[in-house]
């Protein structure tokens, strides 16, 4: 900012001068105004960013009238309350891709992560190494590929890219420069033209830079909601949930320090548990950094360094929490997602395997085949909803929107599909699951059997070892 | 000779339709004498009789005249006799005798018709004369007028006539306006015209002829103060404040780019506008001496084509004289004149609910505003406002006329019916061509920078001229009052 702030000056103390040079030439109210701009040009000097302000002070003439929403957020929020100003993170330097003039000054509309690094340089640190700033590195994925492909361009613009960020393009003919294909975007993990990665506003909605907005679950329901990823409807369903609606007065969400346990106790938000201070440890804008499991491919796996990580989701949940609550929570989580791992997503990331080995499908392309959709939606859709379902006791979306749809579209939808190609590979390696493993034998015997097995916990004794999480 | 006139007469009436035209013919004439009579005489002020005197006497008179010799001819056709046979049964031999000159008869119907030539030709003059005058166009279509003739009797031109504006000068524009009164009479009678009825503004007169007879633009010099006031809806009404430093001159000299510039004798400015409407400009060019520019709107494909138009006053000051009143801003305005008495609580608030409740039509209205304003502080402000009888009472006849003065439901006149474009209010008038999307060759767009036209002594502010104050470095405001502050400052002194 501080090089942005002395172009600005160059640019808009240049007029001073010269009215301050050919003033005098003139007669008396000539000299006049030349002492007048003189003194101006001097009281401009003295008060350092003076002529930054005035700049700052001919934006917002224009646009108090013309954005009057945009120009009453930032004039309620803590940066106008400090002096930050328009020019302070609009201001652009000369060369900037996305650098234009508009009424004298150089500015830029996109304002990213580096421009607020300017004053924010912890926050953006950790922004930029966490999870979050890669999500716009998705182009090469699965995802992205069907976005293009089975969907097309304007949904993968205004859907996928709206939350895992744009690459932003300069477009010289454009008014800001900017590309509208590209913008408006702010997306967590938008690649902007200064290289830096993510958008501040994909959680500090704009203009306001709300402290209690970002912290309100809403923040993040922007983007982790829906078929694969149901984290605000999960949250919403759970005894968290539940307790921050009803207590959301109580929960001190403006305050400047937010110390869950001592500034709030209701309930948490996504912001507690995730990011936000603890009685132990600081707040973190490095969102993976309390999570021990990656619970988005397709088998889930430990995180590198996953203790310390958990240690430290568990230093929030003890805030309020004793610790065998705490412990057997995570036993419950744990066996949950290895259920998933081991008695569904490998066997069934297996039989996918063989199918595509064999060369049994008929279309070349990716998503060209429907078993491909349903393998797909197994561990995409409703395996990641079981295993968030655990992970944030929701209890609903870990059976019924959870392992009940894995197990039903397992056993229903992918194995059908995979016997009808009828190679003789593919039919060995389902026999072989259903006669040999224990998960799977229930299949072929009668109910009451079954039945007694689970009055006896002989039933229970095949999945003791999913508790423990395999290093 | 009364006896003869009157045997004259009764020799005309040959039948009903006969006598019906010489009553009317003779008692219009005597009416219209009356008439002229008591308004000479200071009796009969009413410019509405002028209608009757006018526009219905002589009308009637014609109409006489005309069925008179229908009369006689339905009589021949009865009778079936000669003309001569008739005439000699129905007049006196002694008029029928032939002369040198002429029969007596005809002397008789030549000397009459020489009167009413005369009656009817003094008659029409004061009858131009008096459609030239306001009451005429206000009152004579009352209906559909009713709203143009209010605002007109409350507006800045209210000692112009209409026609000073409307009709022009010389024998063309009086042709012209003539023969659109025509038109007009068969819409109003047979209801065939617009609920508003539209805008004018294609058949005014040049501004050229019309306004700058009294406002020309080598006399428009300097700034000029405009202080709007704008009450809170809170408990006090807390007042802030928008003063204009408005640059007004017309731009001669070094002083360029002041708001009358667009008219200065040595500039022109033409525009073409989609579908005519000035509106949204498809290009704007600026002709000063040699130079040139062009802007053309980004935001429109070039093939689309409008009418030329050359700027002059009324493109901004479209509602010189029939000015509708935002109802806030009409609101702010009678608080601020002290009309409206500011201690009672919450007076903008409920006076705006009040006065912009859909009521179905004046009469309900009246009642409406009433009920709403005493109603609520009698049911919720009782102890209050009990010392504050008079000033509520005094507010429901303010608003009341308020409604009066801007709403027409006959009309369809309803609050803000036309757009105002002088000023931007609603991202109209100046921005119509001040904005980012009309550009030149190079993508440089026609300037449309707030304090281009305008200075500010204040923004919203506790104070009319908050900004002559040193600005507070603690406010969010400091960098706006500075920099205004200082603009202003150096446009002042230029």
């Amino acid at each position: 900012m501080s090089n942005k702030r002395r172009s600005i000056l160059a640019i808009s103390r240049l007029p001073l001068l010269v009215f301050s040079l050919a003033a005098p030439a003139g007669g008396t109210v000539r000299s006049a105004r030349a002492l007048c701009f003189v003194l101006l040009a001097c009281l401009s000097a003295g008060a350092g960013s003076a002529s930054g302000q005035s700049a700052a002070g001919k934006c917002m003439t224009c646009h108090k009238e013309k954005s009057p929403g945009l120009y009453n957020q930032w004039f309620m929020s803590k940066h106008a309350m400090h002096n930050v100003t328009c020019i302070d993170c609009h201001g652009a330097e000369r060369g900037d891709a996305d650098a234009f003039l508009h009424e004298g000054a150089l500015i830029a509309t996109l304002v990213t992560p580096k421009d607020c690094g300017a004053c924010h340089a912890k926050e953006t640190k950790e922004v930029d190494e966490s999870y979050h700033a890669t999500a716009g590195l998705i182009l090469e994925s699965q995802d992205a590929y069907m976005a293009h492909a089975v969907g097309g361009y304007p949904a993968a613009i205004a859907g996928c890219e709206s939350c895992h960020g744009a690459k932003i393009k300069i477009d010289p003919d454009s008014p800001n420069k900017l590309a509208r294909e590209s913008w408006p975007n702010s997306g967590i993990g938008r690649l902007n033209p200064d290289g830096s990665k993510g958008s501040c506003s994909a959680c500090h909605t704009r203009h306001s830079f709300s402290k209690a907005q970002a912290r309100r679950p809403e923040a993040c329901g922007k983007c982790h909601l829906g078929p694969d990823h149901p984290q605000k409807e999960i949250y919403e369903e759970s005894k968290h949930g539940n307790a921050f609606f009803t207590h959301i007065d109580d929960m001190n969400l403006d305050a400047d320090r937010w110390v869950v346990g001592i500034d709030y106790f209701e309930a948490p938000t996504c912001a507690t548990c995730h990011m936000s201070a603890s009685p132990t440890q600081p707040l973190t804008h490095d969102v993976g950094k309390r999570i021990s499991w990656t619970l988005r491919p397709p088998i889930s796996t430990m995180k590198e360094n996953w203790r310390d990580k958990r240690k430290s989701m568990q230093a929030v949940c003890t805030a309020c929490h004793g610790s065998a609550f705490v412990d057997g929570h995570y036993y419950q989580m744990d066996g949950v997602v290895q259920l998933y791992n081991k008695k569904f997503a490998e066997p069934a990331g297996k039989i996918m395997k063989t199918i595509q080995e064999r060369g049994l499908l008929e279309n070349p392309s990716s998503f060209g085949n429907k078993v491909e959709w349903t393998y797909w939606e197994l561990w995409h859709h409703e395996g990641r909803r079981a295993r968030h379902g655990a992970s944030m006791m929701g209890p609903d979306y870990t059976w019924w929107h959870g392992i009940y749809d894995v197990a039903q579209h397992f056993y229903f939808k992918l194995l059908p599909e995979a016997r009808a190609f009828g190679d003789p590979e593919v039919d060995a390696r389902i026999d072989d699951l259903l006669a040999n493993d224990p998960f799977h034998q229930w299949m072929r015997r009668p109910t009451e059997e079954i039945k007694a097995d689970i009055r006896s916990g002989k039933m229970q004794r095949f999945y003791e070892d999913l508790f423990q999480p395999a290093e | 000779m009364f006896r003869k006139y009157r045997r004259f007469l009764k020799g005309l009436s040959t039948n009903w339709v006969g006598t019906a035209g010489v009553v009317l013919t003779t008692s219009a004439f005597v009416l219209f004498i009356f008439m002229e009579a008591l308004r000479l005489l200071g009796i009969v002020t009413n410019a509405y009789v002028g209608l009757i005197s006018y526009m219905v006497l002589p009308g009637l008179f014609l109409l006489g005249l005309a069925l008179i010799p229908v009369g006689w001819w339905i009589y021949r056709k009865g009778t079936g006799r000669s003309t001569a046979e008739l005439l000699s049964e129905r007049f006196d031999p002694e008029i029928l005798q032939p002369k040198a000159t002429g029969s007596r008869l005809v002397a008789t119907i030549a000397v009459l018709t020489l009167v009413n030539v005369l009656f009817l030709g003094a008659g029409g003059a004061r009858m131009l004369h008096f459609m030239d005058e306001p009451v005429f166009c206000g009152t004579a279509c009352h209906r559909v007028m009713h709203p143009e003739w209010i605002t007109y009797q409350d507006s800045p031109h209210a000692r112009v006539k209409c026609v000073g504006c409307h009709v022009g000068e010389g024998a063309e524009a009086l042709v012209d306006a003539k023969l659109n009164g025509l038109w007009q009479i068969v819409s109003a009678t047979f209801d065939l015209y617009e609920r508003p009825i539209p805008t004018p503004v294609h058949q005014l007169r040049p501004a050229r002829e019309t306004c700058e007879k009294c406002h020309w633009p080598d006399k428009f010099h300097g700034s000029r103060v405009k202080t709007f006031p704008r009450f809170g809806f809170d408990r006090e009404s807390t007042p802030s404040y928008t003063a204009l430093s408005l640059k007004i001159g017309s731009g001669t000299g070094e002083q360029r780019g002041e708001i009358h510039w667009h008219v200065a004798e040595a500039n022109e400015v033409r525009y073409a506008s989609r579908n005519d409407e000035r509106e949204t400009m498809l290009w704007v060019e600026v002709r000063k001496g040699d130079d040139f520019w062009r802007f053309t709107n980004r935001k429109i494909e070039q093939e689309e084509t409008g009418a030329v138009r050359t700027m002059d006053c009324v493109d901004c000051h479209n509602r010189a004289t029939h000015v509708y009143e935002d109802p806030e801003r009409a609101i702010d305005e009678r608080i601020h004149r002290g009309e409206l008495d500011l201690s009672i609580p919450y007076l903008k608030r409920e006076a705006l609910a009040a006065l912009t409740s859909g009521y179905a039509d004046t009469a309900a209205a009246t009642a409406g505003i009433r009920n709403a304003l005493t109603g609520v502080y009698a049911r919720r402000f009782r102890a209050e406002t009990a010392a504050l009888q008079e000033s509520i009472e005094d507010a429901v006849g303010v608003l009341q006329a308020l409604y009066r003065r801007n709403v027409h439901p006959l009309m369809n006149v309803s609050w803000n019916p036309y757009p105002d474009h002088r000023g931007h209010r609603g991202g109209s008038g100046c921005f119509r061509c001040h904005n980012p999307d009309l550009v030149d060759a190079y993508g440089e767009p026609i300037p449309y920078d707030c304090t281009l036209c305008h200075s500010f002594l204040s923004y919203d502010s506790s104070a009319p001229f908050a900004f002559l104050e040193a600005p507070d470095s603690t406010s969010a405001d400091f960098s706006m009052h500075a920099y205004l502050r200082d603009e202003f400052l150096r446009s002042a002194s230029r």
